[in-house]
């Protein structure tokens, strides 16, 4: 993630050694611009991502499939959504314990249900969706994906 | 001065403030979670700079009418491919890309294409094979295939909702 970061960083620098000539000006209010939207959004990363560490350390994944091991049917694919929704990490964490819960017996389109909504749907990082686009834009998109996610389960266990 | 720091910061203060409770009912879990935060900020960090970069540059040379086209209600199909193909390649957490995905919106984006990337955010290409190492390909594929099928639906659909709202 640093590399791809970094990597990133460079090709900005290059745009910018292209563009410096065309017209400094305009060059330096796009960086004077990237500088005071970091500044004023800074803050809020920070807060969500150490509620993130939070989440992770107080809400372990082994809680949640202790959540979702209990139920079964119609009912776990709407724990799983939930589950997914509140749990926060990246895709990575997310797969082996999806495999667990497979192999404990979990229903799967309870548990892609579950991989969906925990890269797409974020309760913890709503406050910074809402101070972003607006908590109208937030609520509806959250609540929308919550309704796809669950479809996409059902669709998957019709197809499998 | 202290209401104006409440209302602008209250999330970090509320952050800060569960923190203190967290250390108070247990230090070791408090600490590793800092210790996790801190290590996953700094490692996204490059990316959060790299997104702020472009926010700027897509601010002053980018110009309205090209993402209309590129992106608004004139992109028509397109724009709503284009979304659904940058959110299934784009890394990192779905949440740094916000300030961008807004300034995009604000210079003409429609909203189908802020919430196609969102959604399809849940497949990540790069990380097929890895999916498929643990749950197997039929569930991986079919899985991803669904999700982008939904993810324009959705994104239509929380666009057709927030331009409702827009005209009344």
């Amino acid at each position: 993630m640093f590399l791809v970061g970094v990597i990133y960083i460079v090709i900005i620098i290059i745009c910018y050694a292209f563009l410096w000539p065309i017209d400094r000006d305009k060059a330096l209010q796009s960086l004077r611009l990237s500088w005071q939207s970091l500044l004023k959004l800074l803050p809020l990363l920070i807060a969500i991502f150490g509620l993130v560490g939070l989440f992770q350390e107080f809400i372990p994944p082994e809680l949640v499939a202790r959540l979702l091991g209990k139920s079964s049917g119609l009912f776990s694919l709407l724990i799983s959504t939930f589950a997914g929704a509140i749990s926060i990490g990246p895709p990575l964490a997310a797969y082996p314990l999806a495999e667990t819960l497979l192999k404990a017996g979990a229903w799967p389109p309870a548990i892609a249900a579950f991989i969906f909504s925990w890269i797409s749907i974020g309760v913890i990082t709503l406050p910074f969706e809402a101070a972003t686009f607006g908590a109208r834009f937030a609520l509806l998109r959250n609540g929308i994906s919550f309704i796809a996610a669950m479809l996409c389960g059902l669709i998957l266990g019709f197809l499998l | 001065m202290i209401r104006v720091l409440l209302r602008s910061q209250w999330l970090l203060i509320a952050t800060i403030l569960l923190y203190g409770l967290a250390f108070l009912v247990n230090p070791e879990q408090a600490s590793q979670a800092l210790t996790s935060a801190a290590t996953t900020f700094s490692s996204v960090l490059p990316l959060i700079i790299a997104v702020f970069c472009l926010v700027g540059l897509l601010h002053v040379w980018i110009s309205r009418d090209r993402i209309v086209r590129l992106l608004g209600h004139e992109g028509g199909l397109k724009s709503l491919v284009i979304a659904a193909l940058c959110g299934t390649l784009l890394m990192g957490p779905a949440y740094i890309i916000f300030p961008l995905l807004m300034e995009i919106q604000k210079r003409g984006a429609r909203w189908a294409v802020v919430t196609i990337v969102l959604t399809s955010y849940a497949v990540k290409l790069q990380m097929i094979p890895i999916e498929a190492g643990f749950l197997g390909w039929p569930f991986t594929l079919g899985r991803a295939l669904i999700t982008i099928a939904l993810a324009i639906p959705t994104g239509l659909l929380v666009e057709a909702m927030m331009e409702r709202q827009q005209k009344l």
